[in-house]
């Protein structure tokens, strides 16, 4: 059995409303506003619309906004116990968006200059910040995501396997949040006014909010984190379902996550973002599942819409309702609206507070509900441990060399696959009107995941979608920037806005499934797909739920040779994997788990991954071959920690580096991944492959998929 | 009539427009009903689109679209925004 809640040891939160937790306090109990009209950059006409901004002297850059205010938030969380955390789990959709905003303009060449651009730096930066070892982790569910990342740290706890995270969200403005949900009008010129008759939208906003999450009870919590839901409305890819379905479903996931009924909840901290139809339908969502609606409100009058961070900010700002006994008000309401049917605390008042419940939608209907409480309340019963296996019973890939057949094929005769699929190819496995909007990397993931179901020969269609994607909607977000530069700032696309989100792909897997389970996308650069099956081996039911686990990127000129430090000027390579996964052996085709994630101190990783995997001499008997990826870009290290992974386990280990074969980019991996299976299945590794003859594997016998470079991990794949 | 021609033309060049800017690639101009229904119908246009069409009305053709009110009629069919568009164009004699 293991712990149903763990404790908040500490919280580190800048928003605009201040810093640290009295500041944020003070700013709360005097019911102010921090939105003000736009300062971070200039605008080339117009006036500027109100946000929330943080008070920032510095504008380097490098490190870039997110990165600082990251750090920032990590600097107060970690203040009172310095010992690293054993992993980070941060939501962030921005990272280095900003200053990637300014290279573009002054058309800046030099790859190094963008090094900072992915999602997962900003994680990566943090751990490097504080020291830790464990697995950084990037949750992308855009404005759910900081939510969704602690609710997945709760879990990561859950699992025994790990004693502290930091845990949150974080992001800055930028010129894409800010034109992008202008474009969608979704702005309220006249400031964030939540829950108001006559609200007219958010106000883009940036901040961090960082937990330090522990398993064990430190001395003085400041709170404890009783459970989390989470769910897809798969209904439309930026309006929230009309009734709040998702809503509902995760508020409901949440409290049976805690084992609490809702008359339980004295505080609702909405999500409550100032759109007509957000307050709507969260509104529709709390009147369906509270006969008597406690206490609640949106802060996001106060603070604006900070997106990643939000969720994030909201937790501290929970975690400091119950440790100092106050429900805040909703600044900026005026007037109820009376079609909400709630009556919002409109002013902060001190009351005792002992469970809050926290809201987070965004974009996708990606949905994440936190339960936060007193630091002496009733922890919630233990819970049966989740296993880590996944079972596949369905698989796709997709390369240069097209779907998973092709592929196979055509590395069977040793012939690489790498390449990027014509987009008329990719066109004609898709039903126009289904894809019209979408530009590559969405096209890829409904792609791989509907060849992935299809392999599984009529199972049911999966519930919950993971996805790991190293760089994202490439294409959506370099159309979108050139086009707000181009126009001089006036015509932003508002579609390639919504397609620019990392959960964009995701999304429209669960819409195309009406996957209504938990939807997350993970970003790590080129461990996102390791990412997303962590992420999957933690969250999915025990029972009665499958998933799609995909791992997809895009190839895009000229944007991914900006970006991805490993591609170099030849021929572009993109594609991916799916997996049809649940927890059920039975009938399985493979199954699978990730043993291994690490970081840092990279004279210790190669016998760290061995003790995680039970030794070298277990090592020896257990694997027969290996693909490894080693990323062009860290060729020296990668070959460095296989070649002493190979030294203590096994010199003549029969070893694929896969990605002279698929090409390099980013979530190459996933279809290393599906190699595996397909060997495993066929029994057989090609020796086309490993540069020997066919490997015939017995029934025992592992396959082990490793990532190398700046970080380690080991993914094992095996007969049921 | 020069007027209703220019309607004519106005409609021909929206739907090409359309056809381009919501990349309908399943659907030809000669099939473009100028007065179905033009979001929430068989197109599958929705209210992403509708935005979409709102930056390309001022950037073509110099007209905003700034109300809820305003865009549910103007987008009622490809005839209404046409009409619009002729109504109320900067500059252009109709």
């Amino acid at each position: 059995m293991i712990p149903g809640a763990v404790f908040i040891a500490a919280a580190g939160i800048v928003s605009p409303l201040g810093k640290g937790l009295a500041a944020t306090e003070a700013a709360l109990r005097d019911n102010r506003s921090g939105i003000s009209p736009l300062e971070v950059f200039p605008l080339l006409h117009g006036t500027p619309l109100p946000v929330g901004q943080i008070a920032d002297s510095e504008s380097t850059l490098w490190p870039p906004r997110t990165h600082r205010l990251a750090r920032e938030a990590a600097r107060m969380a970690l203040a009172a116990c310095p010992e690293p955390p054993d992993a980070i789990v941060l939501g962030c959709t921005t990272g280095g968006i900003l200053t990637t905003e300014q290279l573009l303009r002054t058309d800046e060449r030099n790859q190094q200059a963008y090094r900072y651009h992915g999602l997962g730096s900003v994680a990566e930066d943090l751990a490097e910040y504080c020291g830790c070892t464990g697995p950084a982790l990037t949750v992308s569910t855009a404005c759910s995501s900081g939510a969704v990342a602690i609710a997945l740290a709760l879990n990561l706890l859950r699992s025994g396997r790990m004693r502290r995270i930091l845990a949150g969200g974080v992001d800055s403005l930028s010129r894409l949040t800010y034109f992008g949900f202008h474009s969608l009008q979704l702005v309220d010129r006249n400031g964030c006014r939540p829950l108001d008759v006559s609200r007219q939208g958010l106000a883009v906003a940036e901040g961090a909010g960082l937990l330090l999450l522990t398993a064990e009870r430190p001395d003085t919590p400041l709170a404890v984190l009783l459970g989390a839901g989470l769910s897809c409305d798969a209904h439309h890819p930026t309006a929230p379902h009309p009734e709040g379905q998702g809503a509902l479903l995760a508020m409901k996931a949440a409290l049976e996550d805690a084992g609490l009924l809702p008359a339980a909840v004295d505080y609702i901290n909405l999500h409550g973002t100032g759109t007509p139809d957000n307050d709507l339908a969260e509104a529709k969502a709390i009147v369906s599942l509270f006969s008597t609606p406690p206490p609640l409100s949106s802060i996001k009058g106060a603070t604006g819409h900070s997106l990643a961070a939000s969720g994030g900010i909201e937790a501290v700002v929970s975690a400091l309702a119950v440790s100092r006994d106050f429900v805040p008000g909703t600044t900026g309401c005026g007037q109820p609206d009376p079609a909400l049917q709630l009556t919002p605390q409109m002013a902060c008042s001190s009351q005792p507070v002992a469970t809050v419940l926290s809201n987070s939608f965004g974009f996708g209907g990606n949905n994440g509900c936190l339960l936060i409480g007193k630091s002496g309340s009733t922890l919630p019963a233990a819970k049966k441990e989740k296993g880590d296996l996944l079972a596949i019973h369905g698989c796709a890939c997709l390369s240069g060399a097209g779907l998973k057949q092709a592929t196979l094929a055509q590395l069977r005769l040793g012939k690489p696959v790498a390449g990027m699929l014509a987009s008329d190819q990719l066109a004609h496995h898709l039903p126009p009107k289904l894809v019209r909007r979408l530009k590559r990397l969405s096209r890829l993931a409904l792609l791989l995941a509907s060849a992935a179901h299809a392999d599984t020969g009529g199972k049911a269609p999966p519930a919950a979608i993971f996805m790991g994607t190293g760089w994202g909607a490439l294409s959506e977000t370099w159309d979108f920037l050139h086009r707000l530069t181009e126009s001089g700032e006036q015509f932003p696309s508002p579609t390639d806005f919504v397609g620019s989100v990392h959960n964009g792909p995701a999304s429209q897997v669960a819409l195309f499934f009406k996957a209504t389970g938990a939807n997350v996308t993970a970003s790590g650069g080129d461990y996102s797909f390791e990412q997303a099956v962590l992420t999957a081996q933690t969250l999915l039911a025990e029972t009665g739920q499958s998933a799609l686990l995909l791992g997809a990127d895009e190839g895009h000129e000229p944007f991914s040779r900006l970006l991805d430090p490993s591609i170099d000027s030849g021929p572009l390579a993109d594609g991916g994997g799916a997996l049809y996964v649940n927890r059920e052996p039975q009938g399985a085709r493979c199954l699978m788990r990730l043993l291994f994630y690490g970081r840092g101190n990279e004279a210790e990783l190669p016998d760290r991954l061995i003790a995680a995997l039970d030794g070298a001499a277990t090592m020896r008997h257990t694997y027969a071959a290996v693909l490894a990826g080693v990323p062009a870009a860290k060729d020296a290290q990668g070959n460095g920690q296989l070649d002493a992974l190979l030294a203590r386990i096994n010199p003549d280990l029969p070893v694929c580096r896969y990605r002279q074969w698929t090409g390099e980019f980013a979530s190459a991996s996933a279809m290393a991944a599906v190699m595996a299976v397909s060997c495993i299945e066929s029994g057989c590794v090609p020796g086309t492959l490993t540069g020997g003859g066919d490997i015939q594997l017995q029934p025992a016998e592992r396959l082990l998929v490793l990532g190398t470079g700046p970080c380690l991990t080991a993914m094992e794949f095996f007969r049921p | 009539m020069k007027g209703e021609q220019h309607m004519n033309e106005l409609i021909e060049e929206l739907k090409g427009k359309l056809i381009d800017l919501l990349n309908l690639t399943d659907v030809t101009p000669a099939q473009f009903d100028a007065d179905a229904r033009l979001v929430g119908g068989e197109l599958g246009i929705d209210s992403i689109d509708v935005l979409e069409m709102v930056v390309m009305v001022e950037k073509d053709y110099g007209v905003v679209i700034n109300s809820q009110e305003v865009g549910e009629k103007v987008f009622a069919s490809l005839t209404s925004l046409a009409d619009f568009i002729r109504t109320n164009a900067p500059g252009k004699a109709v």
